[in-house]
């Protein structure tokens, strides 16, 4: 099989989509959704062969892409080299999981967005423009295109929350682009001063040259100025993943965005941050990261206790959940902090084993709310006797979250404390209080939406229907998947693994 | 034994399989659970007859690899792995074939039988682990079965409070199993029981590694047998329908921390710190809840806490190296107890009350479930050629054996209190008269009576595989081929058994004098001492304390950090928005169209350039 | 000849450029602060001169540039001067406080 421009075609797909929406008539509401879901088809049906056929032997090095694309320096006498930025697309077994995982979850979304009340139009032109920068940021092999991406995914979200979100959707939309505008400038830095010493922004390059000693600089990279970056690195992507203090956006993004979009948000765009973690910061500077990783555990935990502990007091159900997002993305620092094969191999599949979890459970939200109009726990109960489907597969999706083994959760959750408690003791202890406080959260949280006596006004509410099953039989099928048999995850990993702990030295 | 993995599989198809068609299938469903749940019973008797002759089976696969360590899954037939599929197996049949009959009738019929499916599996699953990961696994999915059966009537407040309350317990007491777990793992570079074990042996890990791991290992089985201080859960898990407080919360899950004790006795036997801790929290727990138990009136109530009393005295045993009394009376006390709760629920669905205040009089009424539940009621107390008197009787020789004097005195005790506790139960319900108007009372279906039969045959004959009369069978065959283990049989004072029975008779005529035959008033004891009275009455408090303290802490905690969100983070976030909007409005303030301010300020920024540029040395 | 050193001169210009700095920036009649570039300029046609004599590589080019300087000097008195007067007649004050409409 050839695989020339199948990556371009893979991340490109959706512009067809968009293309296609562009001359259908505002006014036809089904012919819009239905083609919205199609658009999302393709780059799903193209992920899943190259997933395939990377299990059934292929190299993943056969979908590399590479097109030269600006050049420039090089003419004077004392520049040995040119500054060169490629079209460069690739995948390692990460990326290949990351692409699969997102489309997927737009599909999904997109199956959810069914939900939306109004002008879809516009909506889905967003919604696919989105999708290309998300796929374009995990197959991208180049800082300056991983950049461009990055940005693309800025500015349809930014709309869809501002337009689509509920009451306070504009503030939201606004808070999101103002933190994550600044995580970019910060990442722009980082980006243009590894260009300007190098001359390259290939990651694979970089990472030799930075590792290299006396490797063909432009200009010499200090030590501390290699530590200034990764920590700018860490600002950068924890905005995204998001590190406490730094989360305070994507609270107000959870409960105003509508859920389809909070689903990949919260699915794939949070993990972002820990992509470009474990890609930029492990891969190019992975000395400082292995001196930072004490910081990195620590931030963790914190962010672990610190969700747990504030989603267990919350009043509406969006926020429980996006408190919840805080504190599983705490697990990802704790994995990454623990730095050996189990805690990195963990925050991996806690990336997308969250990115399933909350995909569902967001889904359900918008199930419910679509419903009851309502999120505030004090106002929901007894929603099993209307609804039993849904509030079984709510309690599924919590028990999930909070790591029932045979659920994808567990795995992650254990494998980061394994890495964790074998570097750190102690610290892996104070931790383990947040997997008794995630119960108690989701617990509560849940039980009160679905348990207990039923409100009499929610007494006529329909159950799960028609297009409404795809996504959660799908996630949940995914989710016990991993869980039962991690191997569909932890197989195209190994080599990815294989190359960070050699950067590590571990 | 090759095959022996698809015992667990039988009852994850009834899951499955229920959960997909159960709404069609209406109450059909209670055939496929049945049948399925025979298939696993059938099988696991094969497999424990195989296992007579033959050494233990184990076999194991990849299951998950992180770089170079691989983690393994499979299953092992070992003694206590066989013995153990056969008594879940039993009494999983036999409590889906009394549900048929209990839940007839309920809109949920399909869902209750689907998650009895989930939940044998679990368990089933749990007996034939080979390692701890699995065994974690299982243990957690063990949980959700009794979190999902506990909440099954949903609606009700307290059903929902019971569940969340149980799983929550319960996952405190997992979290300590974990920790344990993946510290013996860096210790020993293996979740396998045989490989850990043989690393204990040969003294790779240090002495203070083992003591603390058994400990936190210890936690977790203090929370799934609801020992003290994580016993709450269990009294409160009677929310549940009855049949499943047989089989969850009296016969199979909450033995699984017995189980687990004993399934990695070698590692605990290898700290005696940690043997203590076990004893101490075992004889105190029989003691504590045989208290409780003495003044509660609510007919499940009573049960659940001699259960957590029962538990007491395995971990007691086990904690004694009595191992084989631990094993046996946990085999014994599935059978009586399972029978009790299912009579309990014969009784309950007879009267539609659990108040044994109201009941009364029943002996004749419900003619068949009267003698079986005297039966149950006998066992437990450890009247002799009952089964219960034999094991309780091992547990004391060990107690007595192991040097444990004080803890041996507490179990006598609390065996008064059993026998006395049991009996009020049993005098309150079924003899004297009715103490409430009580219509429709009629005796349960066929059904539910056949299963109680066998249980009750089995409550009394169980003991004679394991007598100091005719043989130590069980004993022998537990600890064959495995010295770690102690001895099949621990030889003891013969005054012991006098002694037991002796306490328990006394147990039985005291209840029978003042529940009976009235002879003594039963204000008698709580006029006198109407203080001790409240506080047993009320379980010591202790869930108020766990509510004013634990509860009412990460309360506390929560708000703090709220505290911190709003005014630190958001502050943060505000201060910075007020920063750069303050540097806005002076910025706006200085354009004035001032040509001189203008030029004044270019000059300012000129000068201020020169200066860094000198100080810099041109570096900028 | 030569006894007036070149910081003399120099200081000269400071000085001339000072004043004319301040009274640019300071003075509220408009006239005066036209007068002030002036001196301003006056300032660097005496750097000018003064280099082109005792610079490094001494030459008349100097000079030749303060002339040039001079004469656009003058020009953009004449300009300034018009712009003042057109907008005196306007506003009938030479207050440069009350000239902002660069903010408008």
């Amino acid at each position: 099989m050839d695989f020339n421009y199948f990556l371009t075609l893979l991340v490109f797909s959706p512009l067809l989509g968009i293309g296609l929406l562009a001359f259908m008539p505002k006014a036809n509401e089904s012919g819009i959704k239905m083609l919205g879901v199609l658009a999302t088809l393709p780059s799903l049906i193209l992920a899943l062969i190259a997933y395939f056929s990377y299990r059934g032997g292929h190299d993943l090095a056969n979908f590399s892409e590479k097109f030269r694309w600006i050049q420039f320096g090089g003419q004077g006498a004392e520049q040995s080299g040119m500054f060169s930025v490629n079209y460069e697309l690739g995948i390692d077994g990460f990326g290949l999981i990351m692409v699969v995982l997102t489309a997927v979850i737009a599909t999904l979304a997109a199956i959810a967005s069914f939900h939306i009340k109004k002008e879809w139009k516009g909506y889905y032109m967003l919604f696919l423009l989105l999708e290309i920068g998300m796929l374009g940021v995990f197959t991208s092999q180049n800082l300056i295109l991983f950049f461009l991406f990055f940005e693309i995914t800025l500015i349809p979200m930014f709309f869809l929350i501002g337009k689509w979100g509920y009451y306070e959707k504009e503030k939201a939309a606004y808070s999101f682009l103002i933190y994550n505008g600044l995580g970019s400038a910060i990442l722009l830095i980082v980006i243009m001063v590894l260009f300007s010493r190098t001359g390259t922004s290939n990651i694979e390059m970089l990472s030799v040259m930075m590792n290299t000693d006396n490797a063909p600089l432009f200009a010499p990279v200090s030590e501390s100025l290699k530590m200034g970056l990764l920590i700018a690195l860490l600002v950068a992507f924890g905005v995204k993943l998001p590190i406490f203090p730094l989360h305070s956006w994507m609270l107000r993004v959870h409960v105003e965005a509508p859920p389809s979009i909070v689903m990949i948000h919260s699915g794939i765009l949070l993990k972002i941050g820990a992509f470009g973690l474990i890609r930029f910061g492990m891969g190019i500077f992975p000395e400082q990261f292995a001196e930072l990783a004490g910081l990195l555990a620590v931030l963790g935990v914190i962010n672990l206790l610190y969700g747990a502990f504030l989603a267990f007091i919350q009043t509406d159900f969006k926020m429980v959940l996006a408190y919840s997002s805080i504190s599983h993305m705490g697990i990802v620092l704790i994995g990454l902090g623990a730095l050996n094969e189990a805690g990195i191999q963990g925050a991996i599949f806690q990336v997308v084993s969250h990115g399933l979890i909350s995909a569902l459970l967001f889904f359900l939200v918008g199930v419910l709310y679509e419903r009851t109009h309502t999120t505030t726990l004090a106002n929901l109960g007894g929603m099993a006797k209307g609804m039993p489907l849904a509030s079984g597969f709510l309690l599924a999706g919590a028990m999930a979250s909070l790591g029932l083994p045979g659920m994808s959760g567990f795995v992650s959750e254990f494998m980061a404390f394994l890495g964790l408690f074998e570097e750190m003791p102690v610290l892996a202890a104070v931790g383990t209080i947040g997997i008794i406080m995630t119960a108690v959260y989701l617990l509560r949280a849940v039980l009160a939406i679905t348990y207990g006596n039923a409100e009499r006004e929610f007494a006529g509410v329909t159950d799960i229907r028609s297009f409404e099953w795809a996504p959660v039989l799908v996630l949940i099928g995914l989710i016990v998947l991993i869980g039962v048999y991690p191997a569909v995850l932890s197989e195209p990993l190994q080599a990815t693994l294989e190359t960070i702990l050699m950067g590590i030295g571990g | 034994m090759e095959n022996a993995w698809l015992i667990p599989l039988f009852p994850l198809v009834s899951f499955l399989f229920l959960l997909l068609f159960g709404k069609k299938l209406k109450e059909a469903s209670a055939f496929v659970g049945i049948l399925l749940t025979l298939a696993s019973l059938v099988y696991s008797i094969l497999v424990l007859i195989e296992r007579f002759s033959e050494s233990t089976f184990k076999a194991e696969a990849v299951w998950l690899t992180i770089g170079n360590l691989e983690l393994t899954a499979g299953f092992e037939v070992n003694q206590l792995n066989a013995l153990m599929l056969v008594i879940v197996s039993l009494v999983s049949f036999l409590v889906h074939t009394y549900s048929k009959g209990y839940m007839h009738g309920d809109e949920r019929f399909p869902v209750f039988y689907a998650y009895l499916g989930l939940f044998t599996f679990a368990m089933l699953g749990l007996v034939i682990s080979p390692n701890l990961l699995q065994t974690y696994i299982f243990w957690e999915l063990v949980g959700v079965g009794s979190f999902l059966l506990i909440g099954f009537y949903f609606y009700k407040e307290s059903a929902k409070a019971a569940a969340k309350k149980a799983f929550i317990m319960t996952r405190i007491g997992d979290v300590g199993l974990l920790i344990g777990m993946i510290l013996l793992f860096w210790q020993t570079g293996s979740f396998e029981y045989d490989e850990i074990f043989a690393a204990v042996e040969e003294g790779a890990i240090s002495g203070t590694m083992i003591t603390l791991t058994a400990i936190l290992i210890f936690i977790g089985a203090v929370g799934k047998s609801g020992q003290f201080p994580l016993h709450t859960w269990l009294p409160d898990a009677m929310e549940g329908p009855t049949p499943v407080s047989a089989l969850i919360h009296a016969a199979t899950m909450v033995a699984a921390g017995v189980y687990l004790v004993a399934s990695l006795f070698p590692l605990f036997n290898a700290s005696e710190t940690a043997m203590l801790t076990v004893a101490i929290i075992g004889a105190f727990t029989a003691i504590f809840a045989a208290t409780i138990g003495l003044v509660q009136t609510d007919i499940k109530r009573v049960l659940a806490f001699s259960t957590v009393s029962q538990l007491g005295y395995m971990m007691l045993a086990l904690g004694s190296a009595g191992y084989v009394a631990g094993v046996f009376h946990l085999m014994t006390h599935a059978f009586f107890k399972a029978l009790l709760f299912l009579a309990a629920g014969s009784v309950i669905h007879a009267v539609h009350t659990q108040d044994i205040e109201k009941m009364g009089g029943l002996w004749k009424r419900l003619s068949f479930t009267g003698p079986l539940f005297l039966i149950g009621t006998l066992a437990i107390s450890g009247v002799p050629l009952f089964s219960g008197f034999f094991s309780k009787d091992e547990i004391l020789i060990a107690a007595w054996a192991n040097g444990n004097y004080p803890l041996f005195w507490l179990a006598v005790i609390a065996a008064f209190f059993t026998a006395f506790y049991m009996f009020r139960l049993f005098f309150m319900i079924f003899s004297g008269e009715a103490r409430s108007e009580m219509k429709n009372v009629h005796e349960s279906p066929s059904v539910m009576t056949m299963p109680m039969v066998v249980l009750a045959v089995l409550a009394v004959v169980a003991g004679y595989v394991n007598t100091p009369w005719f043989g130590t069978f069980l004993g022998d065959w537990l600890v064959e081929g495995n010295e770690a283990l102690g001895h099949g049989h621990i030889e003891g004072p013969g005054w012991i058994m006098i002694v037991a029975t002796v306490v328990s008779l006394l147990g039985i005529l005291l209840a029978w004098m003042m529940y009976s035959k009235k002879s003594i008033s039963r204000d008698w004891l709580s006029s006198r001492a109407p203080l001790a009275y409240g506080i047993v009455k009320n379980k010591y408090y202790i869930d108020e304390i766990y509510n004013q303290s634990i509860v009412f802490g990460a309360k506390a905690i929560s708000l703090f950090l709220r505290f911190i969100e709003v005014f630190l983070v958001e502050g943060l976030v505000k201060l910075t928005t007020a920063a750069v909007q303050g540097l806005g409005k002076t910025g706006a303030k200085i354009q004035n169209g001032q040509v001189q301010t203008y030029g004044t300020i270019a000059f300012v920024g000129l000068a201020v350039l020169i200066v860094i540029y000198a100080l810099t040395g041109g570096y900028l | 000849m030569s006894s007036v050193p070149v910081s003399a001169y120099l200081a000269l210009a400071l000085i001339l450029f000072c004043i004319g700095l301040y009274g640019a920036l300071t003075k509220k009649n408009t006239v005066i602060v036209l007068i002030s570039i002036e001196l301003m300029l006056n300032a660097v046609n005496i750097n000018l001169v003064t280099f082109s004599k005792y610079g490094v590589n001494p030459s008349i080019t100097g000079q030749v540039f303060a002339l040039f300087s001079i004469a656009v000097a003058a020009a953009e008195v004449a300009v300034g001067l018009a712009i003042l007067i057109s907008l005196y007649r306007n506003r009938r004050t030479v207050n440069i406080d009350e000239m902002n409409q660069l903010k408008n």
